[in-house]
């Protein structure tokens, strides 16, 4: 408990505002799955993942690379769950239908995740380069389903537009092109090697050259971009689920 | 109709309802009867006249006056037996000679119809009728009163007159109508009784036949008014349940938003169509559907409201059925 408080105390602000925001928005939608149809247990399986998998700071075994590892592939996880999520709610809203059993999303998650954890049990322990590897992948899964989101999300509005719910959607589709924003920053610095682990990786571990110094500008304004819309995102699917409670009471 | 004798009774007031025309007409036939079966209606009268088991008249008339003899006579008696649920049976016992005499009371040829007594010399008809030997039946009345005087070969059988039950031996009753104001006479003849007995209408009618092709229309008639009150009913009640269905459409289509409707008819063809709204298993689960639907796009409160209105329009709307 100690250590978690330590943790606490060394996290930077911006991460300690995320993770308190995500938790609120895995906590409300929990709630919103009691008792309704599978299309809300995917997507409050989804944040609280998030909620995971942005805590990695204040995880007492988070040096450990192969957990490091472990949060980003819970991170990817969770998209991809809310990802359904958002894609079940579409299929209702242009058929009806909310069949299925809330039980096969809650097994095949822990499936998926377990899997993941075997496979990087079974593995050598992962390089930074690895991990940085596995954390562009996340990014890169990220910024394709936000775009996707966002299309689903405006194509749900459209359909229930009349609905006490409807308004809800419009701050989902704010609180994904926050992420979209976050992610795609992210991403952006690391596909041409401008982001700190590389940095970190090259400083210490190869004699490669990096080229960041021209381009110091873009990169300084991604990371801002990256950093604040990190902060937004998470304050935005907190007031996103505050605000869907408050319509949906 | 003329009121005939009624002689001696066999049968009196049989229910028709109860009866087969093939079976009626089998048994006086083997039975040898000599008489006449009258069949009672609220619109026609039929008589079927036997002459020691031979059926040699049948006569049907109507309310309008309209009368059929023959086979169309039985083939319309037929129709009547089978359609209408009411009409009574009777059969008189007659003597040969009587039987005659009702025969050409009947189907005799009319010699005088309607004819003013006092322009009749009635004494010459009268000993023209025994010098002809005619048999026959001679009528006389006015509005009020009708008498009849038997003829065989000339000779008086007995006399009839309306409110007497059987054949009577006093001229008194027929001499007083012919003493009243404006009494008219019928006088009809036939062939004698032996001559008669040549004729067996059962001989060359397929009485069986013409019953079951009776029963076999009735019977398609009916199925046929079935069918049209059975369709007019589906339609009303189709009627009633589409109103029903747009009311609990409206409903939820008020809190929920335009997928309301698409709502309900998912839920109605999950469930077999809008007549699961009138059964009790049906209307349950219809409403478990659209609240579950309801739930991913309305709030609790107006989720409540909208279900208990659609609980109360439905149990209004199944108690009209």
């Amino acid at each position: 408990m100690e250590k978690f408080f330590e943790l606490l105390t060394q996290m930077n602000p911006f991460d300690l505002v995320q993770v308190v925001f995500w938790g609120l928005a895995g906590a409300i939608s929990f709630y919103f799955s009691i008792g309704n149809a599978r299309v809300w247990t995917s997507i409050s399986i989804g944040f609280f993942l998030i909620f995971l998998s942005q805590a990695y700071g204040i995880n007492p075994w988070g040096h450990y690379q192969k957990l490091t590892a472990f949060h980003y592939i819970v991170g990817t996880v969770a998209i991809m769950t809310i990802t359904h999520g958002f894609l079940e709610y579409y299929v209702f809203c242009r058929t009806f239908e909310i069949s299925g059993n809330k039980l096969v999303v809650y097994l095949s998650t822990i499936a998926i995740l377990a899997l993941s954890g075997a496979f990087l049990i079974i593995n050598p322990t992962p390089s930074p380069n690895t991990i940085r590897n596995i954390k562009m992948v996340e990014n890169a899964i990220w910024v394709f389903l936000c775009v996707m989101n966002v299309e689903l999300i405006r194509k749900i509005y459209s359909a229930i537009k009349d609905s006490d719910i409807s308004k809800g959607f419009i701050a989902f589709g704010i609180v994904f092109l926050c992420i979209f924003l976050w992610r795609g920053a992210d991403l952006y610095l690391q596909i041409f090697q401008w982001d700190q682990d590389w940095q970190d990786i090259i400083a210490l571990m190869t004699e490669e050259s990096t080229d960041i110094e021209e381009y110091m500008g873009r990169v300084q304004f991604s990371q801002e971009v990256s950093r604040y819309a990190g902060l937004l995102s998470g304050i935005s699917v907190g007031g996103a689920f505050t605000y869907m409670y408050k319509l949906l009471k | 109709m003329f009121l005939l004798p009624k002689g001696s009774p066999l049968f009196e007031n049989l229910a028709v309802s109860k009866l087969k025309l093939p079976d009626v007409l089998t048994k006086l036939s083997n039975g040898s009867f000599t008489g006449y079966a009258s069949f009672v209606f609220q619109s026609s009268t039929g008589i079927l006249v036997f002459e020691s088991g031979k059926l040699v008249s049948v006569l049907l008339e109507g309310q309008n006056g309209k009368r059929e003899a023959g086979f169309e006579a039985l083939s319309a008696l037929a129709e009547l037996m089978v359609t209408t649920g009411s009409g009574a049976l009777n059969v008189y016992k007659l003597s040969k000679d009587l039987t005659m005499c009702i025969h050409a009371l009947l189907e005799g040829e009319t010699l005088y119809k309607a004819q003013e007594l006092k322009l009749i010399d009635i004494k010459t008809l009268l000993e023209k009728i025994k010098e002809d030997q005619m048999n026959g039946c001679l009528r006389i009345y006015t509005d009020e009163h009708s008498a009849m005087i038997f003829y065989k070969d000339g000779n008086p059988l007995g006399f009839f007159h309306d409110g007497s039950s059987d054949i009577e031996t006093s001229s008194t009753e027929s001499q007083k109508i012919a003493g009243l104001p404006g009494a008219k006479i019928d006088l009809f003849s036939t062939q004698s009784a032996d001559e008669l007995m040549g004729t067996n209408l059962l001989e060359v009618t397929n009485i069986q036949k013409i019953w079951d092709t009776c029963i076999a229309l009735h019977k398609s008639e009916i199925d046929k008014t079935n069918l049209e009150r059975q369709e007019r009913d589906r339609k009303a009640v189709s009627l009633k349940l589409a109103e029903l269905e747009e009311q609990v459409k409206s409903i939820v289509g008020e809190y929920v938003g335009k997928v309301g409707r698409g709502i309900v008819d998912k839920e109605m063809s999950d469930n077999g169509g809008n007549s699961c709204l009138i059964d009790v298993d049906g209307a349950e689960k219809f409403m478990k559907g659209v609240e579950r639907a309801a739930k991913l796009l309305v709030s609790g409160t107006n989720i409540k409201v909208m279900m208990e209105k659609l609980s109360s329009a439905i149990s209004i709307g199944k108690s009209e059925f």
